[in-house]
């Protein structure tokens, strides 16, 4: 019964275990695998929205559209949006939630309080998180708007070219925390509280207990929040989508270009094909991954050195 | 997931500010405890302002959705004086919200229970060694958690299966997004002892049996950690909706409200009752499971 690399199937007859783990693996390969390698395929052709059009085979024709000068600019401005916001939402999430992890894990009643406070916006989602702030920074009066008209201004805010993006990345980074901090207290609340007292008979400060207990060892969980965060701010859009529209120039990602060259939206969008819009994918995957294994790499040469 | 079990006080020393050597006791005895210092009073202040930041929001949110609409024009940050529930009403009725959240429960229960089904069938006979090939199936669920962007192939497969714009080709969609769920469950398993599934197959137990009606009793806390992850997923998605169901009557919930907001742009009270209306289920629903919800988002995405 047994096979050399199996191990003894205790229960007969084979076949319910092989159909029923067939059934549910050809489910997750049909609607997740077959995609994610299908987009390598299909970016080598001209496939589009309309399934009675007929499809070629053109090569790398859309990765040379891609870099080409009639798509460089944009898709430039793009890559540089997508990589001012991640590594403004990995910087800003990590410092402020090391703050706050270590803040809500003094002696202090109602942190559990605090605690799931700060959690709350990862159940609520993109989509209500949008509605709230467009609702906060509505240019025609509200919290926002009070804000600048103490100084004096006014401001459109999300349509506002040279704010939107800011404001995208405090909210990214509002909704983020909440993980961020869980991660960072679980860290903490790691680190033996024998190395702390130690530190103290030797007469250290706080700072210096920051400084040479705290920070080394919390720093496997500086790179597991770093690489959480840079991977997900590389491709995440949904809510750029909600506050700001699939075609608003001035928070226009990579991410948010594979949507809009794919389903419309984009002006003249029409023009290129569902293909290019792969090809857009596969570009952001490859970045995505240089990016992760450069930073994972780094970071854990930092850890060794701690 | 224990190092998660992030409510339960844990008795580590303070890494920075003053210590406090008082314990316990919810009575404020000034004898049994320290004077309060002033580091702990700006420790304070400073958790009412992280605190502020996430609250007021949703204060902000709950005062807006009871003014009427001339309230809010004329006072737009002042707290409302006169309360009136008739927004969620309105909202309800126009937004249609009714339907919405009809679906959206359908797809969110549906595509999550499927979708923790299939973690199930395939995590529990790969950790088991059942199968053959064990390296390689294990070494797909990891390849699953890190896959380009897929929309577009997505799209064209619903299209060219018959499944564009229905609900069943979205429910196998979301469902089949299992993500971290089969190394959850393998991972779980092995802490079950082998000799469960003996005992059990001697009893002449079938394995079909054995995996949907005596597991899941075993397994209680990891497939619920995987029923809750994918259900957040299904119940917040707005993109995969927005590209396979055009058909308004099949829009889940976020689409809905993201379509009202495009309708009703400038009646902001109302908008704030229907994004009330959305959130204030998951809102229930977070205080209730509050410890749980933080360990399993958590734990899924450490793992990933």
């Amino acid at each position: 019964m047994s096979g050399s690399a199996q191990t003894q199937f205790v229960f007969g007859r084979r076949w319910q275990a092989q159909s029923s783990f067939a059934v549910a693996i050809s489910l997750v390969v049909v609607f997740s695998l077959v995609p994610a390698v299908g987009i390598v395929v299909i970016s080598l052709t001209d496939i589009r929205s309309l399934p009675f059009l007929p499809v070629h085979w053109i090569g790398f024709a859309n990765y040379k559209t891609f870099f080409g000068s009639a798509q460089l600019a944009y898709n430039v401005h793009a890559l540089k949006n997508t990589l001012v916001f991640a590594a403004a939402v990995t910087l800003f999430q990590n410092v402020i939630a090391l703050f706050i992890a270590i803040l809500l894990n003094q002696k202090l009643r109602g942190r559990n309080f605090a605690r799931a406070v700060v959690f709350m916006p990862t159940i609520l989602g993109v989509t209500v998180i949008g509605l709230i702030f467009t609702l906060l920074f509505n240019p025609t009066g509200g919290p926002g708007a009070s804000i600048w008209k103490a100084f004096g201004a006014s401001s459109a805010f999300f349509g506002d070219p040279h704010l939107a993006m800011t404001l995208v990345i405090g909210v990214q980074v509002w909704a983020g925390i909440g993980v961020a901090v869980v991660i960072y207290l679980a860290g903490l609340q790691a680190i033996p509280s024998e190395l702390y007292e130690v530190a103290s008979i030797d007469g250290a400060s706080s700072s210096q207990k920051m400084r040479h207990v705290t920070y080394p060892l919390l720093a496997p969980s500086v790179t597991a929040n770093t690489l959480l965060c840079i991977i997900g701010a590389l491709q995440s859009y949904q809510l750029i989508y909600v506050l700001t529209g699939p075609i608003n120039p001035a928070t226009q990602v990579l991410s948010l270009a594979i949507f809009t060259q794919g389903f419309g939206g984009a002006q003249g969008g029409a023009a290129l094909s569902q293909g290019y819009a792969a090809a857009i994918s596969i570009v952001q995957f490859v970045i995505v991954m240089i990016v992760a294994l450069a930073a994972l790499t780094y970071l854990k040469r930092k850890e060794t050195q701690l | 997931m224990s190092f998660l079990d992030i409510t339960t006080p844990v008795g580590s020393k303070n890494p920075a500010g003053p210590a406090s050597p008082a314990r316990g006791g919810s009575t404020a005895d000034p004898n049994s405890r320290r004077p309060i210092t002033p580091g702990k009073v700006v420790l304070y202040v400073l958790m009412v302002v992280v605190v502020l930041m996430y609250l007021y929001p949703l204060l902000f949110l709950v005062s807006t959705a009871l003014k009427s609409n001339n309230d809010f024009v004329t006072n737009p940050t002042g707290v409302v004086t006169h309360p009136k529930l008739g927004n969620f009403a309105t909202a309800w009725q126009k937004g249609n919200f009714g339907s919405y959240v009809l679906n959206s429960v359908l797809y969110t229960f549906v595509a999550a229970g499927l979708g923790t089904a299939i973690s199930l069938a395939v995590g529990f006979p790969v950790s088991r060694g059942y199968l053959k090939h064990t390296k390689i199936w294990n070494g797909l669920f990891a390849a699953m958690l890190f896959l380009p962007n897929t929309l577009v192939t997505v799209f064209q497969l619903a299209l060219r299966l018959h499944l564009y714009d229905t609900r069943l080709g979205y429910i196998l969609i979301m469902a089949s997004g299992v993500g971290v769920g089969p190394l959850l469950v393998s991972g779980y398993v092995k802490s079950i002892p082998k000799e469960l599934d003996e005992a059990a197959a001697l009893d002449g137990i079938s394995y079909l049996r054995y995996l949907f009606t005596f597991l899941p009793a075993l397994l209680k806390p990891v497939l619920s950690t995987v029923f809750i992850l994918q259900a957040i997923g299904v119940w917040n998605d707005i993109i995969l909706a927005t590209i396979l169901l055009p058909d308004q009557s099949k829009s889940p919930v976020t689409l809905g409200l993201f379509a009202f907001k495009g309708t009703y742009t400038s009646e902001w009270s109302l908008l704030a009752a229907a994004t009330l209306i959305v959130a204030a289920p998951l809102l229930v629903v977070y205080v209730f499971l509050q410890r749980f919800l933080v360990a399993s988002v958590v734990g899924g995405a450490v793992k990933g």
